[in-house]
């Protein structure tokens, strides 16, 4: 008999607590409604939260914070829920506070080059918002229609366009946040480097595990003079990957750089049915070059000359924005062609130093091979940003814990090549039992220190990015002292 | 021998140990010049490795031996007095890890100096895209600590942009790390950012990973100088156009006088691309200056290369007057405002401001210099979304006013975030905001 000693929390005073602040449109608590909320863009990880608040403005989030600060009563923050690594996951007995209803564009200064958003605005609403000013917001993760500013902030996420122009964190002036305890501060400003520890830049990537932001301050970017794409492919994916290392070793700078393997692009193509990646090519590779007119038409020849001399069969190019569109629109839609081609998979982020990458796939096909699993890749080329999607059929017992293996196994090949566990997809619940992995007891106890000073009482997004021994006790054991010698854990 | 020294001697070995006495005469006064009273730290220990250092930090931790650290001193006297019994430096540390050509990442101990780096590098047609003040005497651990960087933050941003990881020495001596050797990387908080700038106040820096570009093929810099409004109007179409410049720094006229370029405010465009690229960008906006009633010059080559040197030295290098030095922000749109403002205030001073961040330095001597004035100009910056933190100046103007100027609202985290760190308060105490 399992007899759970867990203490049934009496929600209903709290409940309504939460709607004399938000109003009972506010709350969400049918089992039918909470469902949606039951887990993120990794699906694999569901848990039902027992409540979800919807606050509108920063004043109010403050307010169900302290609710939750006063019952000790652990919170998620959640924006659009299209996470991958679980970060939004509920815990058992918690309270999700969403972002959908915090949509509004606060202020835009072209000026000063700078938008102030709440966190639910989705990330390409910004860019729409700017564009017609000549501007651009740049972190463009594939995800862009759906996902939240907050998310991106949480996630510190990336995109296609980051290989030049850097990732969320390089593009947040300030943030104003609402602290575990419910207290409100402004980190960062309109300025960079205002005097004082950079909070914001602690801030941005830490999960949800140091409070909500509720206001962020973008930079925005001038749109470029002329912009181009260019297409490749190859025969193999070495070639492709040896063109992505002269292409950069060049001293060319690639506003993206993005390769696909055969499978992915034979996904695209059934699915999106672009007719544009070929279909028996074992590898395509998309670069975008951006700046002045002399500049994009000189490092198209360039970067062209290199893929033919890496065995290119063809190159496209595409200058005109619908053009471009149509070959970027394989790419963006990598993700739910996967989903096409089976049941269910299984994304991993790791990061690999760019020279690495013909050696990691090798191994990643071998891995493949070896557990019996299709893999098919899609990644920043350009930054050694892999995104393995395994393909498997969640329904058959055990298939689960195979492909988790599977990844696991993936990403310590990246993190023992010097690599990282994660690019921009983030640690959440999902890789938490691989830090040990690439951090040492010392490394975790100094992040730790972090979270102990934002979030003292532990009751914001618990259960994330950390190991924890209950629930890592393997991976934990597994972590043999020999390992700690030799491993790089950089 | 002190009690200190000798015990910090049986670590690094009696060489790597000089007692305050016996420190050189020229760092002597230089590290004199961050103590807040004429109570001078016992020695200065100049640990091998990083294992060393570490060994050093945990005996002060144990002791309570309140910590000064530094690289080679050219920042030392920046930020907050400081009361110390000892000096740790990490000019010793100064190998060079990893440069991954293809990979464009460096990895360096701390104490390596600036100059060397770019040195290595260059041999393989790549550069750290920092401009920081004194890049001859420079460490890259130093650089870190006060987020130093100049006016390429244009195109490349700052310090805290460009680093991708790092090793520590914790306050109770163990050694951690955070980040990694990869251009991109989520796993675990960005303790970078939180270690950039902040003055060695949370953890000692004992190597650094930064991200690094190839040199660009060509180079040339539009010299625009004239009227306050006629440069505000050219900096006005200079963002609304599609030229991509790597700097843009407004200068105010003093400092256009100092390095005589011209007379009246100035504004300096660097491009750095192909050369057709540079030649066209460069031939549009002196046009486009000279239409506004400029005066323009194109400058290249060695002339170039002088010019923004100098414009990185300490402008009044020459003078024997000590010399005041701020970092300013201001909104960038208000900084041709901002500058006459701070122009009236101080007449002679030497201001220069990062277009498109807002970021700049400040620069007077000292005798011109009240505690009203620079708090004069301190809110004049503050009205414009800014601040002005007294990098340099003499000790006795420090000990009247709070050099840092933070006047938000979150200093409870950074003291609760320093506590964590540094529960003892041994590393820097008193040098950061808020008496951190
Ligand atoms: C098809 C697809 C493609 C994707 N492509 C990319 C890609 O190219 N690049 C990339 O980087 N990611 C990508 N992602 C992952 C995901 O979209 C990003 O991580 C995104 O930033 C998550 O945003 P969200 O609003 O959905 O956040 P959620 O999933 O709701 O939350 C993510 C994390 O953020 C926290 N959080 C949310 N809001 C706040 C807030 N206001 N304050 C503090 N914490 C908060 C949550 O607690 C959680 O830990 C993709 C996902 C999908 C499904």
């Amino acid at each position: 008999m399992l007899t759970q000693e867990k203490k049934q929390r009496n929600w209903k005073p709290i409940i309504k607590q939460f709607e004399a602040v938000v109003g009972k449109n506010g709350v969400v608590k049918r089992r039918e409604e909470l469902i949606t909320y039951e887990c993120d863009g990794l699906t694999s990880y569901r848990q039902r939260p027992d409540v979800v608040v919807l606050p509108r403005t920063t004043e109010q989030v403050a307010e169900i914070v302290k609710i939750c600060d006063r019952n000790s009563i652990p919170f998620i923050a959640r924006g659009a829920g299209t996470g991958l690594s679980g970060g939004a996951l509920p815990t058992e007995d918690c309270v999700l506070i969403v972002t959908a209803l915090m949509r509004q564009i606060l202020s835009v200064d072209l000026e000063n080059q700078q938008v102030v958003v709440q966190p639910g605005v989705i990330n390409n609403w910004v860019t729409q918002t700017v564009s017609g000013a000549g501007f651009y917001y740049a972190p463009d993760p594939s995800s862009q229609i759906i996902c939240s500013i907050g998310g991106n902030v949480a996630e510190n996420s990336g995109g296609v366009h980051c290989l030049k122009y850097g990732v969320t964190t390089n593009h947040v002036l300030g943030l104003k946040l609402v602290l575990p305890d419910g207290s409100i501060v402004d980190v960062g400003g309109q300025i960079p480097e205002m005097p004082g520890y950079d909070l914001t830049g602690v801030f941005v990537g830490s999960e949800g595990t140091l409070g909500i932001a509720t206001e962020v301050t973008l930079k925005i970017l001038k749109t470029a003079q002329s912009i181009c794409v260019l297409l490749a492919d190859f025969t193999s994916v070495e070639a492709a990957g040896a063109a992505v290392s002269d292409i950069i070793s060049g001293g060319i700078i690639p506003a993206g750089m993005e390769m696909m393997d055969n499978l992915s692009i034979n996904a695209v193509e059934d699915v999106v049915a672009t007719g544009c990646y070929p279909r028996d090519a074992e590898a395509i590779l998309l670069v975008e070059i951006d700046g002045l007119e002399v500049e994009v038409a000189a490092n198209k020849q360039r970067i062209a000359a290199i893929c033919k001399q890496n065995g290119a069969r063809n190159i496209t190019t595409a200058s005109d924005p619908v053009q471009r569109l149509k070959l970027w629109k394989g790419r963006k839609a990598a993700f739910a062609a996967a989903g096409h081609l089976s049941p269910d998979y299984y994304v991993q982020d790791g990061v690999i130093p760019r020279t690495q990458l013909p050696y990691v796939l090798q191994e990643i096909k071998y891995l493949g091979e070896k557990y019996g699993y299709r893999i098919a890749n899609v990644f920043h080329a350009g930054d050694g940003n892999l995104h393995p999607l395994v393909l498997y059929d969640n329904s058959i017992p055990g298939a689960l814990e195979k492909v988790e293996e599977l990844g696991g196994e993936i990403l310590k090949l990246c993190v023992k090549v010097g690599g990282s566990l994660s690019g921009e997809h983030g640690i959440g619940a999902d890789k938490r039992c691989y830090m040990p992995n690439m951090f040492s007891p010392s490394d975790l106890e100094a992040m730790q220190w972090v979270r102990a000073a934002f979030n003292p009482k532990g009751l914001a997004n618990p259960g994330k990015i950390f190991p924890t021994p209950r629930t890592c006790g393997e991976a934990a054991r597994a972590q043999s002292a020999k390992q700690f010698e030799t491993v790089e854990r950089f | 021998m002190t009690k200190i020294a000798q015990e910090l001697g049986s670590i690094v070995g009696s060489d790597a140990v000089d007692q305050w006495e016996n420190i050189e005469d020229r760092r002597r006064v230089e590290i004199a010049r961050s103590l807040k009273a004429e109570t001078f730290p016992s020695c200065i220990v100049y640990p091998h490795t990083e294992a060393e250092l570490s060994e050093v930090i945990a005996c002060a931790y144990q002791n309570k031996w309140r910590v000064l650290a530094c690289g080679n001193c050219s920042k030392i006297s920046w930020g907050g007095l400081v009361e110390v019994d000892l000096v740790v430096s990490t000019q010793r540390l100064n190998q060079l890890i990893q440069h991954a050509v293809g990979d464009l990442t460096v990895t360096l101990e701390s104490g390596t100096k600036f100059a060397d780096v770019q040195d290595i590098l260059g041999t393989a047609g790549q550069f750290l895209a920092l401009d920081p003040t004194a890049p001859e005497l420079a460490t890259m651990g130093g650089i870190v600590a006060t987020a130093d960087t100049g006016s390429l933050r244009q195109r490349y941003g700052g310090v805290r942009d460009q680093l991708l990881g790092m090793s520590f020495v914790r306050a109770d001596g163990q050694i951690a790390k955070a980040g990694g050797r990869v251009v991109k990387n989520v796993a675990g908080y960005d303790l970078m950012k939180l270690f950039t700038g902040s003055y060695g106040t949370l953890g000692i820096i004992t190597s650094v990973t930064f991200r690094v570009y190839p040199l660009p093929e060509a180079s040339g810099t539009v010299v625009l100088t004239g009227t306050a409004d006629a440069i505000a109007q050219a900096l006005t179409n200079l963002r609304s156009s599609a030229l991509v410049s790597i700097a843009a720094d407004l200068l105010s006229s003093g400092l256009v006088a100092c390095l005589g370029i011209g007379q009246g405010f100035g504004l300096l465009t660097r491009f750095q691309s192909i050369p057709e690229s540079v030649n066209q960008q460069s031939a549009a906006l002196l046009q486009l200056g000279q239409q506004l009633g400029l005066q323009g010059a194109i400058y290249s080559a060695g002339d170039e290369v002088n010019l923004w040197q100098k414009l990185g030295e300490p402008i009044s290098a020459s003078s024997t007057e000590p010399v005041i030095t701020c970092k300013i922000g201001v909104l960038p749109s208000a900084a041709v405002a901002t500058l006459t403002e701070l122009n009236k205030i101080v007449p002679q001073s030497e201001i220069l401001i990062h277009s498109g961040s807002g970021l700049g330095l400040l620069r007077f001597e000292a005798n011109a210099a009240t505690p009203q004035r620079i708090l004069e100009m301190r809110s004049l910056c503050q009205s414009q979304s800014g601040f002005l933190t007294l990098l340099e100046a003499p000790v006795s103007l420090k000990q009247q006013i709070d050099v840092w100027g933070y006047n938000g609202n979150s200093l409870n985290l950074m003291r609760s975030i320093k506590q964590q760190f540094d529960s003892k308060n041994i590393l820097n105490p008193n040098r950061f905001v808020g008496e951190i």
